[in-house]
């Protein structure tokens, strides 16, 4: 039961960087919708770690704040 | 080996697990031009791997698998230590070698597929960290440089052995203290990348793995000199938090650092090297 990184999808399509994508260490985790009707990344939370490295990216080196962490229903539910 | 290997039989694709179905379909093998900037959007070569939450080596591990350029026809030869946790969870031909003879395993394999394969491209690859690399297998690692053999060997620096507890490696810099290390490392750090150039590798390089895009590019060149001419030897610095007492958030900063000091990017690309790069670049996989 631990936190997990969740992208606030509001704050993510205003921008199109990719960038807490290629930084999150697992793999097939954080990825990136990219459709006309939907852009922003998303997070697979069954996989995440929550080292919480996407904040980090997100936060304080792109000063975009559209990462968070949350307890997720996966873990709570357990 | 080549992509078929990857596609199902159609009568059982009903019965196999997702992650297999998405590698046959959405996956980057059989695409020259692959690069981490499909990560994002494509099935990665790895699987979910047991590495600590924020692992500078799995980013590392990330990026090295989405830059190869020929994954199907890619062999890769690893070394105990936490990087081989991961290649169980690859989708790759992996061969662990003993802790040190990784080079001695990788000439071999390399040479016999020349043999075998006299009309296809395979790469060999090691992968190893700085234990298996300089200290234990350092014998093995300059033998074969020194026999210009076609290998691309990438060390992951974490200038300790973290996975047995925290003892110094001949890659901790001076004076450094660990857990298993409590009087201070004694001597200077090896300078692996300069023994390379010295040893006879066509391509060298020295970086962290802090831009994804710079480390594409390193291992592609790396990959295809040694392909064309002879030893590649790539020098990552890929901290292990843990032991150096940094948060799973902190060891992007903790590149990023280091950046600007000791593992500032380096790289050493001999005349004929830069020939193969160039004629790479205009054909457009570069």
């Amino acid at each position: 039961m631990y936190y997990v990184a969740e992208v606030i999808n509001d704050e993510c399509t205003k921008y199109k960087c990719n960038q807490c994508t290629l930084f999150c260490p697992e793999p097939n985790t954080l990825m990136y919708i990219n459709n006309p009707d939907e852009r922003h990344a998303f997070v697979y939370a069954n996989r995440c770690k929550g080292c919480a490295l996407c904040v980090y990216v997100c936060s304080n080196l792109l000063k975009r704040n559209a990462i968070r962490m949350v307890m997720p229903e996966i873990h709570s539910s357990t | 080996m080549s992509f078929k290997v990857y596609q199902i039989n159609p009568e059982l694709k009903d019965v196999m697990p997702q992650e297999i179905i998405d590698l046959e379909e959405k996956s980057t093998l059989n695409n020259p031009k692959r690069g981490v900037m499909d990560l994002p959007f494509y099935k990665e070569l790895i699987e979910e791997h047991s590495l600590c939450a924020g692992c500078p080596e799995a980013a590392a591990l990330r990026y090295i698998m989405a830059s190869l350029p020929n994954p199907e026809d890619t062999i890769i030869v690893n070394s105990t230590g936490c990087t081989s946790l991961v290649f169980p969870h690859i989708a790759m031909h992996t061969v662990h070698s003993l802790f040190g003879n990784q080079n001695a395993v990788a000439s071999g394999i390399k040479r016999v597929l020349e043999y075998r394969y006299p009309d296809r491209v395979k790469d060999v690859v090691v992968l190893a960290g700085d234990g298996a690399t300089v200290d234990i297998g350092l014998d093995c690692t300059l033998q074969s440089f020194f026999r210009q053999e076609k290998i691309t060997t990438i060390c992951f620096d974490n200038e300790v052995y973290a996975n047995t507890g925290g003892q110094e490696s001949g890659m901790t810099p001076k004076g450094h203290v660990f857990k298993m290390a409590p009087k201070g490392k004694q001597f200077e750090k090896v300078p692996m990348w300069q023994l390379a150039i010295d040893s006879g590798c066509k391509y060298v390089a020295r970086l962290t793995v802090s831009s994804p895009k710079r480390v594409e590019s390193v291992i592609k060149k790396a990959v295809y000199v040694a392909r064309y001419l002879g030893p590649t030897y790539v020098h990552l610095y890929t901290p292990c938090i843990l032991e150096i007492g940094l948060n799973s958030d902190q060891g992007l900063e903790e590149m990023r650092a280091r950046d600007k000091e000791r593992f500032e990017f380096f790289e050493y690309i001999t005349p004929e090297a830069q020939e193969v790069i160039d004629r790479v670049k205009a054909e457009g996989l570069l």
